[in-house]
């Protein structure tokens, strides 16, 4: 300390003997440097990760679903021109629950595991999966291997019985022996469908043949997706097709494009844009801090003028102040936010279900922490610095600590003037709020963008729920799926006698591809046949038009099609392969609901007449009296029992609650990103709001000591600083509501960009009750610490105070 | 004998036609009115006069803490009023000492630091030479005791005499003193004066403005500033004459 030129000794003395001044600095740089850690380091290492994880996985470049195949066929398929790998499986869905249940006991209820089997799990060089728990590939006869996102949704360990239904209806127990991750499988909780793994021989004890009814493969190279659709076609007529193969469906996805990933590059998306708003919120909140500071300093900045100082050189002597705050900000904010960036990674991982190898923040994430910390606080101080430090010294030297004298010119101060029968210390806080203008303005920056952030943020989610409800097109309280179609009436007629069934109406569905004008198929689109005039769908069109009753070969489809699918415009004719066959249909209509997977709808006497005109149905919906979804649930078991007596095996079941639920999980993420956001960004305003209303206070501390020489109480102190605090707060909630409505338009036009789903805007006008009260509340928390500080200047102390 | 004005070449401080308006809003202020004021190296001024009446502003004007807004200024053979901020920074810092009334010293350095500072800012002697000058000077104003305590620990008359000690950093040849004991109580008050008295002795030149018609009394020549102007003027006997010494 010694060896330092008294200059750099009256920078340190600042640091340290203004402690809680320089903890309030830091802090509130610090809050801008954990945000952009735990936003920009979240979202580097989610990237990061989620892109190595995926690639490891050796994602298969073509699935072919087909009636039948063995092991000659794969290795046809291996040979073929442009494969480098090809392997078959078994894939099939069973009902499952926990626990031995008795061989009586009804499966109505029970839950819908899909079974994975192949040869040789540990030399498997495509869609791997990884073991998480003890255990060996490939699991042994009897066992199941779990995949971990069902723990999401249930609780199974190493060691618990399951009882599983086959489609046949016999009953066979599995021990769980490993669980797994597998980035590849639908998350349980998007899909309300586990994912299981069992070796070939398990297959004979599930009554399944041996042979494949899959087959995957990697494509040599990097082919683009229509090099891969015209591979997969190749294959199709060349390979499998001449070996009588009979192909049921083929999926070529987009290349390096894991299905979640319109939601990843959503929350991806959103992390980016909050982290910018973190930077300009933490930016603002520098720039308020240091004019503060500059205020306060600007007698000594006359009295080393005076005595010789340049105005470089004071500056100088400020900058390094404020770079010393940065150090102390980065050596704060940057560990905890890489430790809340640690958490909140591991959260959003285990929500999109993959595994993060690695919690190390990318390096660029520390150079911006690190320049957040440093350049930003150094840029915000270089204006404030550079005009305090220009001041003339007599200028400086007659601040004299009573601020009030530029008050009363303005139009608002004018304004204020007029307001009357306002409580004397009310009148007082209204005042001083108005009379350090610049920096008012500066909080009010501050505040009003965390006000309309947040604001934003709850439209956002607001709009999320709102599309939920606009995505589910259904008016049915429970519905059914059969593996094999079963005959209309008699289901019908089954399930409307079901006490509790008001109205029951059963479709056919059937997988379908279109193929587009290249040649190549798309993505299989269920075609459902529907009544036009049933009162169980409620369509929300966004193009073209609904089903008409005299339509034969119309079909209308849902968002996720016309995503996928440009060519497929309102008018255009296209012809869908349904159940090996080209059908021609016209493309009528386009339905808003999407997040179900690609759907088309046609007549339902079209559907029954290209498929053999028998009136079989897969599905069946029904209505029930009660609105509680769980007698609905109840209702559901009772038909399905009933079903089941009659020799109609139900492979899947769900409420219309469980429906909206497994909608509302995939889009939940980004509720609860949102969420997370909203919480980071009220603190940036807490922090900023306390620091603006501290150093007001340390302005005003000669106003205090003249108010308390006068007879003001320690009540009087606290109500004018914590009204100055609430009347701050109101305004930027004011001015936040404004701005809140364009950004949450923004911020959903970016989310609808990223998902390429139509999402329904709702902005939250209950959001703007829900932050004005958590914001006077904030306000009154902000202000009271300042507040009691004020409360306890000494009437000596205040009055010497320079 | 108002308005009198001395001129010459030995003039180390010359001000010429100065005039000194404040804008406050709807009507501006004049400071200072037309003021001529010369003063020859070592002598002891004091400016007195009413508060208000400008003697303030007029020492400010000597000094470059403010500016003219006509006339000039010139010390030495610097024209005061021709330089930038920077350079008047500069050539205060070795020129004038500044004492204020209520000793301005900075609170988080101690009385040593603060002597040192303005060696630290014109970059006068070597680092090594400044804590030993420093010394030197606080031993002179009788507080080598108190050098490393912070100003918050020092009466205030320690204050001044370390304000004093600091205006004398970079041995300038004036010092410029506003009120130096208008914050002091009589005795304290007195002990500065005699510093001064000493300092004059020294052959530095002191023009310090009070309202104490005693001290007035002590130093070598009285202005009287009345309303932005010089209105009367008197030479007092030196010391030396005054004590029969």
């Amino acid at each position: 300390m010694s060896a330092l030129a008294p200059r750099w000794r009256k920078v340190v003395r600042d640091l340290s003997s203004h402690r809680f001044r320089t903890l309030l600095v830091v802090l509130s740089i610090a809050v801008g440097v954990f945000a952009i850690t735990v936003v920009m380091g979240g979202r580097g290492i989610l990237l990061r990760e989620f892109e190595a994880v995926y690639a490891a996985s050796a994602p298969a470049t073509v699935s072919f679903t087909v009636d039948a195949a063995d092991a000659h066929v794969v290795r046809a398929v291996e040979r073929f021109e442009g494969v480098r790998f090809a392997e078959g499986r078994r894939t099939l869905a069973v009902r499952y629950t926990e626990g031995e249940q008795p061989e009586t006991a009804s499966s109505a209820g029970w839950d819908t595991l899909q079974v994975r089997a192949m040869p040789e799990f540990e030399r498997s060089r495509m869609d791997l999966v990884t073991l998480e728990s003890t255990g060996s590939f490939p699991p042994a006869p009897g066992e199941l291997f779990l995949e971990r996102s069902v723990n999401m949704v249930a609780d199974y360990a190493v060691g618990d019985v399951v009882s599983v239904e086959t489609p046949a209806g016999a009953r066979v127990l599995l021990r769980v022996t490993g669980i797994v991750h597998d980035i590849n499988a639908f998350p349980a909780t998007f899909v309300a469908t586990a994912t299981g793994y069992v070796s070939m021989d398990t297959l004979r004890l599930l009554d399944q043949p041996a042979h494949f009814n899959e087959i995957h493969l990697i494509a040599e190279g990097a082919p683009t997706r229509a090099e891969a659709s015209r591979l997969a076609t190749a294959i199709r007529d060349d390979v499998l097709m001449a070996r009588g193969v009979r192909v049921l469906q083929t999926s070529v996805p987009e290349p390096g494009s894991h299905f979640l990933g319109d939601i990843f590059r959503a929350v991806s998306l959103l992390l980016l844009a909050l982290g910018v708003l973190s930077l300009a919120l933490s930016g603002f909140l520098v720039v308020t801090t240091v004019q503060a500071i500059m205020a306060q300093q600007v007698s000594q900045v006359g009295i080393m003028k005076a005595i010789g100082g340049r105005a470089d050189q004071v500056m100088r002597m400020y900058l390094v102040m404020v770079a010393v705050y940065g150090v102390l900000a980065v050596a704060v904010g940057l560990p905890i936010g890489a430790v809340a960036g640690h958490w909140f990674t591991g959260y959003a991982a285990d929500l999109l279900n993959f595994r993060i190898t690695s919690y190390a923040p990318p390096p660029y994430v520390v150079a911006l922490g690190v320049a957040v910390g440093l350049a930003v606080p150094l840029l915000a101080a270089f204006v404030p610095v550079r005009l305090g430090t220009r001041i003339s010294v007599v200028r400086a030297l007659n601040a004299t600590g009573m601020s009030g004298a530029s008050f009363g010119h303005g139009l608002i101060d004018r304004a204020l003037g007029l307001v009357r029968g306002l409580p004397r210390p009310v009148a007082l806080s209204l005042r001083n709020t108005f009379l350090r203008k610049g920096r008012l303005a500066l909080t009010l920056v501050t505040l009003t963008l965390a006000s309309a952030v947040i604001m934003s943020v709850m439209s956002v989610q607001s709009s999320i729920l709102a599309t939920v409800d606009e995505v589910d097109m259904w008016d049915f309280d429970a519905q059914m799926w059969f593996a094999v179609p079963q005959g209309r009436e008699a289901v019908e007629r089954i399930a409307s006698r079901v006490e509790g069934v008001v109205a029951v109406s059963g479709m056919p569905e059937y997988r379908s591809v279109f193929t587009r004008a290249d040649g190549t198929e798309s993505q299989p689109i269920d075609v459902i046949g529907v009544h036009p005039e049933s009162d169980f769908v409620a369509p929300r069109i966004s193009e073209g038009r609904w089903l008409a009753p005299g339509d034969r070969a119309a079909i209308v489809l849902n968002a996720d099609v016309a995503k996928d699918e440009p060519e497929l415009t309102v008018g255009s004719s296209a012809t869908f392969n349904v159940l090996g066959e080209g059908r021609e249909f016209e493309v009528v209509g386009v339905v808003t609901a999407g997040l179900m997977g690609p759907v088309g709808f046609a007549p339902v006497q079209h559907v029954d007449s290209i498929t053999g005109g028998t009136g079989a149905i897969t599905r069946l919906q029904l209505r029930a009296t009660s609105s509680d979804p769980w007698e609905q649930a109840r209702i559901a078991r009772v038909v399905e029992r009933r079903l089941e007596e009659r020799g109609v095996p139900v492979a899947f079941a769900q409420t219309a609650a469980d429906q909206r639920e497994q909608v509302a999980n995939q889009l939940g993420i980004l509720v609860t990103f949102l969420a997370i956001m909203g919480a980071i960004l009220a603190a940036v305003g807490v922090i900023g709001l306390t620091g603006t209303m501290t150093i007001n206070v340390l302005e005003s501390t000669r106003e205090i000591g003249v108010m308390r020489a006068i007879g003001a109480s320690h009540g009087s102190i606290y109500q004018i600083f914590v009204t100055e605090g609430v009347v701050i707060a109101l305004i930027a909630w004011f001015f936040g509501v404004l701005a809140s409505y364009p950004m949450s338009v923004a911020l959903l036009d970016m989310l609808e960009g990223a998902m390429g789903l139509p999402l329904v805007f709702d902005y939250a006008w209950s959001g703007m009750g829900i932050w004005l009260a958590a914001v006077t509340a904030i306000a009154v928390l902000a202000s009271l610490l300042p507040a009691f500080r004020a409360s306890q200047v000494s009437v000596r102390d205040a009055i010497a105070y320079e | 004998m108002p308005n009198e004005r001395q001129t010459g070449s030995s003039a180390l401080v010359s001000l010429r036609d100065v005039v000194k308006v404040y804008d406050t809003g709807e009507v501006p202020f004049t400071a200072l009115r037309h003021v001529d004021l010369d003063v020859r190296s070592g002598e002891f001024v004091g400016l007195i006069g009413k508060s208000g009446s400008g003697k303030t502003t007029l020492i400010n004007m000597i000094t470059g803490i403010d500016r003219p807004t006509a006339g000039e200024v010139v010390v030495g053979d610097t024209p005061v009023h021709a330089l930038n901020e920077n350079q008047l920074a500069m050539w205060r810092g070795r020129t004038i000492g500044v004492v204020f009334q209520f000793f301005q010293l900075l609170p988080t350095l101690t009385v040593i630091e603060n002597v040192m500072l303005p060696m630290d800012f014109c970059a006068m002697y070597s680092p090594a030479e400044r804590p030993e000058r420093a010394m030197h000077l606080l031993e002179q104003v009788e507080l080598a005791d108190q050098a490393h305590k912070l100003p918050s620990a020092l009466s205030g008359g320690q204050q001044q005499r370390a304000a004093i000690a600091r205006a004398l950093a970079n041995d300038p040849p004036i010092l410029a003193a506003d009120e130096p004991t208008g914050n002091l109580d009589s005795k304290t008050a007195d002990a500065v004066f005699h510093l001064f008295e000493e300092l004059v002795e020294a052959h530095k030149t002191i023009i310090m403005v009070t309202h104490d018609t005693d001290l007035a009394t002590r130093v070598r020549r009285s202005l009287v500033v009345s309303d932005g102007e010089i209105t009367d003027e008197t030479i007092h006997r030196p010391r030396a004459e005054r004590t029969g010494l």
